[in-house]
């Protein structure tokens, strides 16, 4: 990175001095970390986020990787998504970056567009002859190729059964229902529950929610231009939806939701206090260990009764491997062995997704639980049906999340009607992404 | 201590005049003392960490740096851009509140009760201990998890509320409110200041008490005429450093909103809002230039406190 | 000032009250007992409900609140102690590693620093002491990425260096600045004795100096535990290798805020994790109070 050296020169002769000091008062603690390479072999860099779990998994794959490729070790590192992001941020900047990374959809344009990640299309090692074209959109900027999905997945509903066998309510035939239908049986839930459980318990303010009811009305939310494409009518629709599902009962009180979108455990469906939620499908497994009873999972409503589909086969995240990597053939070959590699994809699953390679995908069907296969069967079943394209999200895309999570809770607390919220939306998001 | 106890009976008079030190200065103090630049040596050295750094922002705040990219001088354009930015106003809202009612709050309640465990009762370090442990746990990822289940909707404080028959509010998502949950979880965690309290009562001689008890001082006036003054610098150690620290608040903020600053920036701080302009839309020039004015904000609050401590805080030189 | 007017028969040979020398009445005692019984349930509630919650299984931790698990699950300290790549008293080793040179440094650098600051006359004294304020005044994120370039180019980085040397530089200008209010409310005559008794700056410091401030350094050993035990943001940039991981990097290794967390081991491991610190504190507190009235200035 071109920064460093601009702190550089007049730092050495300072430098100097402080290592000696610091090394005499030091010698010997801090132990250096790096192995000493033996020789020929080349170490890889490899980060990702996630859990120690995840971590595990994706360790018995690398060993894999390492048998199948010998002279190549791989390093990981891993933390959680908000710390990661904030070291690799970081990392980038000092000039230190990984080789393989972990990138997330929203963040991929702005490391993109700045050099920072390497064309991987140009790489031989990298085959991508079994990968959809809908998935390599997901991480093309200008023609050139910055991310490759790690996985595909979506949004579904989970329903708590028990709950509503018990209070009596069918639950509506998912592949024709609309929007007005789950209106109307999670108003009844809530009705037949006496109040003890909200028929539906969904984040207003994730994006993943109006994204998709943009494109069933025929608009996309993030355009190919990288722009933003949704209408104010469908933001400010969204916004009244759940404000007359709150009037009718449906929908919980102002500020009842303090937590969503964590982890399984700590949601408002495992305390059972909702019937309903909107979740990423890959997390169904999740929802399914943390709620007491038996949980089903649906599509999303609209689907048929509206202007065209709203689905899209959605990265869960992106690998990317960095401009300044020393050893792109190697990076290359381990992101290959990740998307490619039937044996390595038997140990990580559907952690990251389903695999974007079909026949991969296929090779690990009978390994997974059956929570896990009914994530993927709905995967598969809804991409069967021909699905309007969907595009990077354009730089800003974090700025225009937080704004909508902003006007979510004030039209939330009655501070601000839908329509305004949808105007004020436009124009900040339109502002953060022109920039 | 031979140098102590060498001491002639005097000398103690002198002690006992925190206030009165004009007329008395040291040889020493006067003399220019070149050792103190050895004293000051690893400080010197330590600049390369600190200062370093602290320059290399203040060059920053004047481009457009974005993290991946050479930064391009753009001259005053942050800071002018800096005044057309609602959310950096909300922020500055939000900060300056939080520090005008929680630093005073904080500090009385951490001096009362360092007075309180000072001496004079059975078990006094247990309870200090126990009384120090919130702000031991401030850190830990789970606690976080605690402080949003006792002021949930659910919680602990609600349903305390409801035993009484009031309904409590959305303490943590309502934007009415979210702040000032913030403040309240803050002056828990006094165990700071009061630890420095307790080690600032315990430079106090006690001698200056019996004496006053002798004289039939009560207990209000001992603490006004000895405790007050003799303690001073460390209130006013207190006071700048919970000043500091209160502007630059960020972690509250960030683990109570999930990084947002939400609901609706009801908590967005402005070290929040920072680290969300430089590390989330990467344009860390604009953050650098926050941070220096941040940084020229404290600096004033600072240098009036130092201009009025010489009113009440009392050195002995 | 008032205390100028008590009279001279003060006396001078007694010893400091011992601390749990009692005042005021049995009732008044009594009283005050119940308060800080009181207040002290409420700041004991959070450890309580941390170590409760680690022994219950991870989906019950949020859907029942209670303070006694209705199911108890042992298995969380087991499962927490070996999920991460090492056993976790790798991580507390580290910890410990960082932790005891961290405050070696910190109190030896800035004891130095302080003394020159609060007890010498120099040229650019006063110049000196605002940079350092100055210092403290700027939001840290800014500095990152210069700090992180630095170490880079020392090539300290996945090593400890980064976090410990700059301890033993004095850049901590929190504990300067506390340890410049002690030193200053030191009676003056102190140092004058001592250069009649010969004592160089030096010796001043180390003998009569530095003994009396053993609450200001027991303060700064106490914070300097916690910060540094705490501290999450300068082991994550700087320590690659998962081996040298400090505890609070381990025990975020548990969370995935998009997928399934491992919250109970993680809450297993956040009650070993804390059990150095109160012990630290409690270890530590005989120190802090052992100040002038303890120690007998006569």
């Amino acid at each position: 990175m071109k920064t460093t050296v601009k702190f550089q020169p007049r730092r050495r002769a300072i430098l100097g001095a402080a290592i000696t000091a610091a090394g005499l008062a030091l010698s010997g603690c801090g132990a250096s970390a790096t192995p000493a390479g033996g020789g020929g072999n080349v170490e890889l860099n490899f980060v990702f986020w996630g859990d120690a779990n995840r971590a595990k998994m994706t360790e018995a794959a690398l060993r894999i990787f390492e048998e199948k490729n010998p002279g190549i070790t791989v390093k990981t590192e891993y933390q959680d998504s908000g710390p990661y992001a904030d070291k690799l941020a970081t990392r980038f900047a000092g000039g230190n970056p990984p080789d393989v990374l972990n990138m997330a959809n929203r963040s991929l344009l702005e490391y993109a567009q700045r050099g920072t990640l390497a064309d991987l299309k140009s790489m031989p090692e990298l085959n991508l002859d079994e990968v959809p074209e809908s998935v390599l959109s997901r991480g093309t900027v200008d023609g050139k190729l910055y991310g490759l999905a790690t996985g595909v997945t979506t949004i579904g509903i989970v329903v708590n059964k028990t709950i509503t066998d018990q209070a009596g309510v069918a639950i509506p035939d998912d592949k024709t229902w609309s929007w007005e239908d789950y209106a109307k049986f999670a108003t009844e839930v809530t009705q037949k529950t006496g109040g003890k459980v909200y028929g539906a318990g969904y984040d207003v303010a994730t994006e993943t929610g109006p994204i998709m009811l943009a494109r069933q009305r025929g608009e996309d939310f993030y355009t190919e231009d990288n722009k933003l494409g949704v209408s104010e009518e469908t933001i400010r629709d969204w916004f009244q939806y759940s404000v007359d599902l709150r009037k009718a009962g449906g929908y919980p009180p102002a500020g009842f939701f303090e937590q969503i979108g964590g982890s399984p455990a700590q949601s408002y469906l495992a305390k059972g206090t909702v019937a309903s939620q909107i979740i990423p499908i890959n997390n169904f497994k999740g929802y399914n260990d943390a709620v007491e009873g038996e949980v089903v999972l649906l599509r999303i409503p609209g689907e048929t009764s509206a202007e065209r589909r709203g689905y899209s086969a959605d990265p869960s995240m992106l690998w990317s491997i960095a401009a300044k990597s020393k050893h792109p053939k190697e990076a290359a070959k381990l992101l290959n062995f990740l998307v490619n590699d039937s044996d390595g994809a038997a140990e990580t699953l559907t952690q990251r997704g389903v695999p974007i390679n079909p026949e991969v995908a296929q090779s690990i069907t009978p390994k997974l639980s059956t929570d896990d296969k009914t994530f993927v069967d709905m995967m598969a079943a809804i991409q069967e049906d021909d699905l309007p394209p969907a595009y990077v999200y354009p730089k800003g895309a974090s700025v225009v999340a937080d704004t909508l999570k902003q006007l979510a809770t004030e039209v939330e607390f009655g501070r601000i009607s839908p329509a305004d919220a949808a105007k004020t939306f436009l124009e900040k998001s339109n502002a953060a992404i022109t920039k | 201590m031979s140098v102590l106890t060498k001491q002639a009976p005097g000398a103690a008079a002198t002690l006992a005049a925190p206030g009165d030190a004009k007329p008395r200065r040291g040889p020493s103090r006067r003399t220019n003392q070149p050792s103190g630049y050895l004293f000051l040596l690893p400080w010197f050295v330590g600049m390369l960490f600190t200062i370093i750094p602290f320059f290399a922002s203040l060059y920053l705040a004047f481009t457009d740096y974005n993290l991946f990219t050479e930064p391009n001088f753009v001259g005053l354009a942050n800071f002018q851009a800096m005044f057309e930015d609602p959310r950096l106003l909300q922020s500055l809202k939000v900060t300056f509140i939080y520090t005008f009612v929680s630093v005073p709050i904080s500090l009385a309640a951490a001096l009362l009760i360092a007075l309180v465990l000072n001496r004079g009762l059975q078990g006094l370090s247990i309870y200090r201990s126990v009384y120090y442990l919130p702000s031991l746990l401030g850190g830990s990822v789970a606690i976080v998890m605690l402080w949003r289940y006792i002021f949930g909707n659910d919680g602990i404080v609600n349903g305390f509320l409801g035993f009484f028959g009031i309904q409590g509010p959305a303490w943590v998502t309502d934007p009415e409110f979210a702040l000032s949950t913030l403040i309240v979880l803050n002056v828990w965690t006094f165990g700071s200041p009061m630890v420095i309290f307790l080690a600032g009562l315990r430079q106090v001689p006690a001698m200056y008490y019996e004496a006053a008890s002798i004289d039939g001082a009560s207990k209000w006036r001992q603490f006004r005429s000895i405790t007050l003054p003799l303690i001073s610098p460390i209130i006013f150690f207190n006071l700048i450093m919970q000043l500091i620290g209160s502007f630059q608040t960020f972690t509250q903020g960030y683990v109570m909103s999930g990084g947002t600053g939400g609901p609706a920036d009801s908590t967005l701080f402005y070290n929040l809002y920072l680290y969300q302009k430089g590390f989330t839309e990467f344009e860390m020039g604009y953050a650098s230039a926050m941070a220096w004015l941040l940084l020229m904000i404290i600096a004033i609050f600072t240098a009036i406190n130092f201009i009025a401590s010489k009113f009440w805080v009392f050195y002995d030189n | 000032m008032a205390l100028l007017e008590l009279p001279a028969k003060r006396k001078q040979k007694k010893e400091a009250a011992p601390e749990d020398a009692l005042t005021g009445t049995p009732r008044s005692r009594f009283s005050r007992h119940l308060v800080l019984c009181l207040v002290g349930l409420v700041m004991l509630y959070p450890l309580l409900w941390l170590i409760s919650s680690s022994f219950k299984p991870s989906n019950d931790i949020f859907r029942q609140l209670g303070l006694w698990p209705e199911n108890w699950d042992f298995s969380n300290y087991e499962q927490g102690w070996t999920a991460l790549n090492q056993p976790f008293h790798v991580y507390l080793i580290n910890s410990l590693i960082v932790v005891v040179f961290s405050i070696v440094g910190n109190i030896f650098s800035c004891a130095l620093a302080a003394y020159a600051f609060a007890r010498m006359e120099f040229t650019g004294r006063k110049l000196f002491f605002a940079l350092m304020l100055g210092t403290l005044m700027l939001p840290g994120h800014v500095l990152l990425v210069p700090q992180y370039i630095i170490f880079s180019q020392l090539g300290w980085l996945d090593t400890y260096l980064p976090l410990i040397v700059p301890n033993f530089m004095a850049t901590n200008a929190f504990f300067i600045f506390l340890m410049v209010q002690f030193m200053k409310a030191l009676p003056k005559e102190l140092d004058d004795a001592a250069q009649i008794d010969g004592c160089g700056p030096f010796r001043t410091f180390l003998r009569v100096i530095m003994p009396l401030c053993v609450p200001a350094m027991a303060t700064t050993a106490i914070f300097t535990f916690i910060s540094t035990w705490n501290e999450f943001f300068g082991p994550l940039l700087y320590i690659q290798n998962q081996d040298l991981y400090t505890v609070p990097l381990a025990l975020r290794a548990f969370m995935d805020s998009e997928g399934q967390s491992m919250w109970g081991p993680m809450f297993a491991m956040s009650v070993v994790s804390i059990a150095p610190i109160i012990g630290f504190f409690i270890a530590g507190q005989k120190y802090l109070i052992n100040g002038i009235a303890t120690t007998g200035l006569k």
